[in-house]
């Protein structure tokens, strides 16, 4: 046997892995269609989602805000301690994110340390469910900026500063231009980790809901049949946006090209 | 008339060492010659201010710009590959370094590409240039901010043959028409010999040797500098025949 059809097989394995249960939650609904026009004519389940939303597009804003300078600086600059640092922007990945839900407590709680001096309050409110989001979706925005930076020949810069460019302006007409498609892929994927997120958001804010929250708790009180619309509805509604901002991304690379 | 001056300029990166460079160099084509990992890039890349240098001092038309940075030298830079920024159209990679001082002028931009036969390229993109053309924009893009000096690292490597030629012809005429010193970094006995007033040999991080290119080959003063230039008989003699 060919190593590309062993290949070809082991990776049908791992896609069909992940298309099966996403598949499975879509035809079992078809048996209840009734169930899913009534979750679609739920204000209360909208009003979530779009909540959710929103709280990722914040999260994922201050997740640029910060993330792009410390991508360009493990980017383009040597320092001590940079693996360090590098590990540090990975920990929300691999930590438990019920732990990073403690964790976080125990600084924006109102024992906390930032929470008990903060005027704005973190637990069971829009703030907490913005902090977790970010705590565990800002690797994904830091990594692909990153990258971003690291694919741009400095070359770039360089001569746009011998042009008498100072870094600054450098940095917005040469870097972020030349970046911008890894800057907008980085914030999707940071977006779309924070619209998923359960774990840390349920120790800091159950309330308000989020979709997540909402799904769990309709599961534990009313069950599966109660749970699933909502599932799909959230997944309906992340994938179109998703795919929207792709096609739109994907429309700008070939107008650049052409 | 001294133009560029470097007073003992030393730089450690890693194992290589740019050991106290001292160099002074007029309103000429100056070259810098010597083999791969001599030390040349760096040595311009020092003088344009990409690389702050360990000691020493360097000044332009008597100007300390030691501890300046790159945008405040008033040097323009061309690199191997030309560096021509991919999302910008020909017209607004020249037109560059006037946009960002807020001095966009359409007519410059237009007058500098006529002088460099380019004026047809200004819609097109980077990517759709040849190699030639592509060191015709990059040096309109440098030139148009009027530098007082042009560095050109490696600018003819990367072109074939014939291209080469009719390049080296046009930074001759660039370096006279637009009156710009040049330092041209190279490691061709070629470039050097057609192209430079003066020559100054780098090998391992120091200046072996400074002078014209007949000079070298007649007045070697080091073993070193002999067997670089000395195997180059072929040379000698196409020297010969163009003077």
């Amino acid at each position: 046997m060919k190593l590309s059809t062993i290949f070809a097989l082991l990776s049908s394995i791992l896609v069909l892995f992940v298309i099966l249960p996403v598949f499975s939650t879509f035809t079992t609904q078809f048996s209840d269609l009734n169930g899913l026009v009534q979750t679609f004519q739920d204000y209360d389940v909208w009003r979530t989602i779009l909540f959710t939303a929103y709280a990722a597009f914040l999260s994922t804003l201050f997740a640029v805000l910060f993330g792009t300078p410390l991508a360009y600086t493990l980017a383009r600059t040597e320092f001590p301690g940079k693996n360090v640092v590098s590990g540090v922007v990975d920990l929300p990945v691999i930590i438990p994110h019920v732990v990073a839900g403690i964790a976080l407590l125990s600084v924006f709680g109102s024992k906390g340390m930032i929470g008990s001096i903060s005027p704005v309050k973190f637990v069971d409110a829009l703030p907490g469910i913005v902090v977790a989001m970010l705590f565990v979706s800002a690797p994904f925005y830091i990594n692909t900026a990153r990258e971003g930076f690291q694919s741009i020949n400095p070359r770039f810069e360089q001569v746009a500063r011998t042009l008498g460019a100072t870094q600054f302006k450098v940095f917005f007409t040469v870097t972020i231009p030349l970046t911008w498609r890894h800057i907008a892929a980085g914030a999707l994927m940071s977006w779309a980790r924070a619209i998923s997120e359960f774990g840390a958001i349920v120790i800091i804010a159950y309330y308000p809901m989020v979709a997540s929250t909402l799904i769990y708790d309709r599961f534990l009180n009313s069950g599966l049949q109660a749970s699933r619309p909502i599932s799909i509805l959230l997944i309906l509604f992340s994938l179109s946006v998703f795919i929207t901002i792709r096609v739109l991304l994907w429309n700008g690379r070939k107008n650049e090209s052409s | 008339m001294k133009v560029l001056e470097l007073q003992q300029v030393s730089k450690r990166l890693g194992k290589f060492t740019l050991q106290d460079i001292s160099l002074s160099i007029g309103k000429e084509y100056f070259i810098l010659l010597g083999p791969t990992g001599a030390g040349k890039s760096v040595l311009i890349e020092i003088i344009a201010g990409i690389i702050t240098p360990d000691t020493g001092s360097i000044s332009l038309n008597g100007r300390e710009i030691t501890g300046l940075p790159p945008e405040k030298r008033h040097i323009g830079f061309l690199p191997q590959d030309y560096a021509l920024f991919p999302h910008l159209s020909v017209m607004k990679n020249i037109e560059y370094g006037l946009r960002i001082k807020g001095k966009k002028n359409k007519f410059e931009v237009i007058e500098i590409s006529k002088k460099l036969g380019i004026e047809h390229l200004l819609e097109r993109h980077p990517e759709n240039l040849s190699g030639g053309e592509k060191q015709r924009v990059a040096l309109a893009r440098a030139l148009i901010v009027q530098p007082e000096l042009l560095l050109l690292d490696e600018p003819l490597s990367a072109v074939d043959l014939k291209t080469k030629e009719k390049l080296m012809e046009e930074l001759k005429r660039v370096h006279r028409e637009f009156d710009v010193p040049v330092v041209h970094v190279t490691h061709s006995f070629l470039e050097a010999g057609i192209l430079a007033d003066r020559v100054a040999v780098i090998m391992e991080g120091k200046i072996m040797q400074i002078g014209k290119i007949r000079e070298l080959l007649s007045d070697a003063t080091s073993r070193e500098v002999a067997e670089f230039v000395g195997v180059k008989d072929l040379f000698v003699e196409l020297i010969s025949q163009l003077e």
